[in-house]
């Protein structure tokens, strides 16, 4: 007995031995849980706090984090104040990264299954077991020749965690390595490389813009980089004594991007497209267009008159004139498409009518307007290689038995595909497939063989963002704290596989683990870059300013070399009539318009509980779904806010609470993706529905993406009580002045009063 | 008669000088321009994660039990399609002569010499007085003892306590971070720098649009946006005289003329 715990015992010594002895036993000796200073650890200071600069792995922004750790414990993550993509910002979701780290849901180590495929019978096995069955397995497929059974199925990778798999599935013989998101911007890329002749994502450069015309475009809360894109509004609205610029929102459903826009333009969906060519015309026959082609414009252009674009896109011709006026005439200006526009069946189509718009207002390659990227110092997947990477190819050689073995890391398809994809039938088909999830999702839940992943905070990575900020920059991704669980980086265990396997991928990738490839690759960036290598006197020296400022960026400002869309290029992919939906007028009146949610994107946000509980921007919802309503056609229905409805497409139905909202048309119904899963821990589960499940399987034949805005759907009330549940409960000011405004008239009268 | 009235009034003029003091060291102060805040949230998570803030579920959300120092107000004004949202962030507003801290029994609410208004949570019985009083509604009553499932609880930040059953709780202005500032100012033998203490949410905030400094300097940015044109503080009738400051949102009248009509 040590000489406290006599003491304690002393002091309980009326209540006895017995109880004093029982008591001891409750509380852990004193010291259990105290770290031995004797030899402290290099970092660990109690009660001082490290940081640590790393990447954040979200969404696929790419943006430079600092990661709080105290007695080795991650405590809080801030942006990195010297990355230049969100300039020491973060969003909500960059916040709630610390909450996948220490998620109580995750997978505690290796496992392998013994129930039937998706019963979620699994069995904890050691890492040694783990990797050699799958070692095993692809062995196997070698020895069979059908090494091209192989398919590996990852996220968005830009990385060198890209390029070792690549590596790896080369020399392994399989040419099936495959990136899928729902949110991967392929028909952007593809619109810029038809349009442009850019086979990437440029710059917007939102900051320096004057007037900014938004396709749908939520940059506000998920659009390509949301926080880059929030700082460069904010930039925009009141960066000093410069000029305050507008905004003008394009969309049938007012989204937080067009919630603080100064115009909202309701258009019928799917005729955005038309209505982008129509202010393009307008450009062209008021003869605001300069260049030697502009009758060659004219006459691409010439079905596109604000009278007939009126009658297809409910927006009346004045206005379509007045906008073109002020885009072109309001120097500089720049026009973006995104989200609602792009998941349209023609969303391709209608972003290269935008980028029309760009070219003919003299936009592309200038500051404040669409910047290309200069080629980043380690190529991601190019957008030719994008388009080959569809889901449903997969399923498709799923299905007729191609696929022997599969691998998957990071993504979901399982919950982000249409229901008639039949991916889970497909899967079922696959003989072996293993995970590489930290989290069992429902993709997860088909495997054989699960082998969890570091989540970001644990892991070493690097990232070269894409899109950028017209300069080049990487980012590198170090470990903040020791793995919480039994777990290993995505690249050790690619690695260790390649040690398992032997032979040539063996000696193609003989390395100790992940962090000395990745060092070694950088090192030839080092030694092949002048300007990396710029004021480092050797790899080491630089590979220590690497880790302390979380990467490399160009600090100058972007150059800007102006590009120009074409008519002989374009000709074949402008939209000639609205993008079509499924479903009978009279049987499906109403448009469904699908969206990301602010926190859980495409559901892989919706199993940390911050973000459940964090309400939504627009309509205050927490924990769940709901369906947004225009009250006129909620009233016309019988439905109540709260109540609980039925949406029926003609691939399925859902029942989800309504939520009157003034900011939609009544001609549409709008649904947040994120929420209805299976499976995915006890925040996630069985909470709200996925509207994806009652989508076509609509994919653009170009890029292959998938249109998340392609049916007509009906509304039911289905009974009173639908449980929704919103913070807050007034939304009208009542006049008591809360939020108080100025015209921008006055506003110009006391600009440059202001001091900043 | 007068007399006696202004009398009664001096005397509880200084009962009511927040916390006595004379002139703070400090005057914290956030400025928020509400023509730069897109309403986007991250302020509200950053503050869970820097403030051990409990996840209460989706029960006692309908409840109006959830937590949230600083939330986002919408007022969402009109008729389609001529719709007007407005967004503003709303945190204590840490007022000079707050309703709260008259109401306390136990002064377990009261200002402090750098003009904040702090909560000591083991004073705290309960009384809920000062949530009712305050015309903000921001303060958090801690209905229960919250647990965080392990690991969760490994997130928790050391710096900030964690509140018990029966405690009521606010936004502190993230008064360690000021603590730390202060203590590393007066080790250098100088006062805070501007820019030196950054809250949580000010952190976080992607377009820029929350400022946080003290007032007393005026060469701090704080200084210099509480003196634009277009500054208010919230229910300033009132007369609670609050620390945070709003710049009015431009934005063009409902009822003017109708949105991008030419001619």
């Amino acid at each position: 007995m040590k000489r406290r715990d006599f003491l304690k015992y002393l002091g309980s010594g009326i209540v006895g031995t017995g109880v004093g002895l029982a008591f001891g036993k409750v509380t852990k000796p004193p010291g259990a849980k105290l770290i031995p200073y004797l030899i402290p650890p290099e970092d660990v200071i109690p009660g001082v706090a490290t940081w640590y600069a790393s990447l954040c792995t979200q969404c696929s922004a790419g943006c430079g984090i600092l990661v709080k750790v105290m007695e080795g414990r991650a405590k809080k993550i801030e942006g990195n104040p010297l990355h230049p993509v969100n300039k020491g910002r973060l969003c909500a979701r960059g916040n709630a990264a610390l909450q996948a780290l220490y998620n109580p849901d995750r997978i505690k180590g290796p496992m392998k299954r013994t129930g039937e495929r998706g019963s979620g019978k699994y069995k904890e096995i050691s890492w040694n077991e783990a990797v050699s069955i799958l070692g095993r397995n692809l062995s196997e497929l070698d020895k069979n020749g059908a090494t091209e059974g192989l398919y590996v199925l990852t996220s968005t990778l830009r990385g060198h965690l890209n390029t070792l798999i690549r590596e790896f599935m080369s020399s392994y013989g399989s040419p099936n390595y495959m990136q899928y998101e729902l949110f991967q911007h392929r028909n952007l890329i593809y619109a810029n490389r038809v349009s442009m002749g850019l086979d990437a994502i440029p710059h917007y450069d939102i900051a320096n813009t004057r007037y900014l015309l938004s396709f749908g475009a939520d940059f506000s809360s998920t659009w390509l980089s949301p926080v880059n894109l929030s700082h460069g509004y904010g930039e925009m609205r009141q960066g000093g004594a410069r000029r305050r610029g507008v905004l003008v929102q394009v969309e049938p459903r007012l989204s937080l991007t067009g919630a603080n826009a100064d115009e909202w333009v309701p258009v019928r969906p799917g005729t955005e497209g038309v209505l982008a060519l129509s202010i393009a015309h307008e450009i062209v026959a008021g003869g605001y267009y300069k260049g030697a082609d502009a009758s060659s414009w004219k006459e691409l252009l010439s079905g596109f008159s604000p009278e007939h674009a009126a009658r297809v896109t409910e927006v009346d011709a004045g206005r379509i004139h007045h906008i073109a006026k002020e885009f072109v005439k309001t120097r500089p200006s720049l026009a973006i498409g995104g989200d609602n526009l792009s998941a349209y069946r023609d969303g391709l189509s209608c972003l290269v009518a935008v980028n029309i718009l760009n070219h003919l207002a003299g936009n592309i390659g200038r500051k404040g307007g669409v910047v290309p990227n200069p080629a980043g110092l380690l190529k991601g997947r190019t957008g030719t290689e994008l388009r080959k990477d569809r889901i449903t190819a997969l399923a498709k050689s799923a299905l007729e038995g191609d696929v022997k073995t599969l691998i998957v890391y990071n993504t979901n398809p399982v919950f982000t595909t249409p229901a008639g994809v039949k991916l889970e039938r497909a899967l079922r088909n696959v003989p072996f497939i293993a995970s590489l999830s930290s989290f069992m999702d429902e993709t997860t839940a088909m495997a054989d063989l699960i082998l969890p992943s570091h989540t970001s905070l644990e892991d070493w990575g690097d990232d070269f963002a894409e899109p950028s900020t017209g300069v080049r920059v990487a980012t590198l991704m170090q470990p903040a704290v020791s793995p919480v669980f039994d777990t290993r980086g995505a690249g050790d265990i690619f690695i260790s596989l390649a040690k398992a396997l032997g032979g040539k991928v063996g000696e193609r990738l003989n390395y100790k683990g992940f962090p000395e490839y990745l060092k070694e690759s950088w090192r030839k960036i080092y030694a092949n870059n002048k300007e990396v290598a710029a004021g480092a006197l050797t790899f080491d020296g630089f590979w220590n300013r690497l880790l302390e400022h979380g990467g490399w960026w160009q600090t100058e400002e972007p150059r800007h070399k102006p590009r120009s869309v074409s008519v002989r290029r374009v000709k074949a992919h402008i939209p000639t009539s609205p993008s079509e939906f499924e479903g009978d007028e009279g049987r499906y009146p109403l448009y469904l318009v699908t969206y990301p949610h602010a926190g859980y994107l495409d559901g892989r946000g919706a199993n940390l509980p911050w973000l459940q509980e964090m309400p939504d921007p627009m309509t205050a919802v927490v924990w769940g779904s709901w369906v947004e309503i225009n009250p006129k056609t909620a009233r016309k229905l019988g439905i109540k806010q709260g109540d609980l409805v039925t949406v029926e497409s003609p691939y399925g139905g859902i029942d989800l609470p309504a939520f009157l909202y003034e900011g939609i048309r009544p001609d549409t119904v709008a649904v947040p993706i994120g929420q209805g899963h299976r499976l995915y821990g006890r925040y996630a589960e069985k909470r709200g529905v996925n509207p994806i499940e009652i989508l076509p399987v609509a994919e653009d034949k170009r890029s292959g993406e998938l249109a998340l805005n392609s049916t007509r759907v009906r509304l039911e009330r289905k009974g009173a009580d639908g449980k929704l549940v919103k913070m807050g409960v007034r939304t009208e000011e009542l006049g008591r002045g809360i939020v108080q405004t100025i015209t921008p008239e006055e506003f110009e009268r006391i600009a440059g009063k202001e001091e900043a | 008669m007068s007399k006696i009235v202004k009398k009664v009034k001096e005397r509880l003029r200084d009962f009511r000088r927040p916390g006595y003091y004379k002139e703070f060291e400090y005057n914290w102060t956030m400025v928020i321009d509400l023509d730069k805040c897109n309403g986007c949230e991250a302020c509200v998570v950053a503050c869970h994660a820097e403030n051990n803030l409990p996840i209460v579920g989706k029960d006692e959300c309908s409840k109006s039990r959830a937590f949230n120092w600083i939330r986002i107000e919408r007022y969402v004004e009109g008729e389609f399609p001529n719709v007007k949202v407005k967004f503003i962030p709303i945190m204590c507003q840490h007022c000079n002569s707050a309703p709260c801290e008259l109401g306390c029994p136990v002064y377990a609410t009261y200002h402090n010499q750098d003009g904040l208004n702090v909560q000591v949570y083991n004073r705290c019985v309960g009384t809920f007085t000062c949530a009712t009083y305050c015309p903000y509604d921001v303060r958090r009553f801690n209905w229960f003892t919250y647990k965080w499932p392990e690991p969760l609880d490994q997130q928790l930040n050391p710096d900030v306590t964690v509140r018990e059953m029966g405690v009521m709780e606010k936004c502190t202005f993230c008064i360690q971070r000021i603590r730390v500032a202060k203590d590393r100012a007066k080790d250098e033998n100088r006062k805070v720098r501007d820019g030196e203490v950054v809250p949580a949410c000010v952190q976080s905030c992607p377009t820029g649009a929350l400022v946080f400094g003290d007032r007393n300097d005026p060469k701090s940015r704080v200084a210099k946006l509480a003196k634009s044109p277009r500054r208010f503080r919230l229910l300033e009738g009132l007369n609670t005289d609050p620390s945070v400051i709003y710049l009015k949102r431009v934005m063009k009248k409902s009822g003017s003329k109708k949105h991008g009509e030419h001619g």
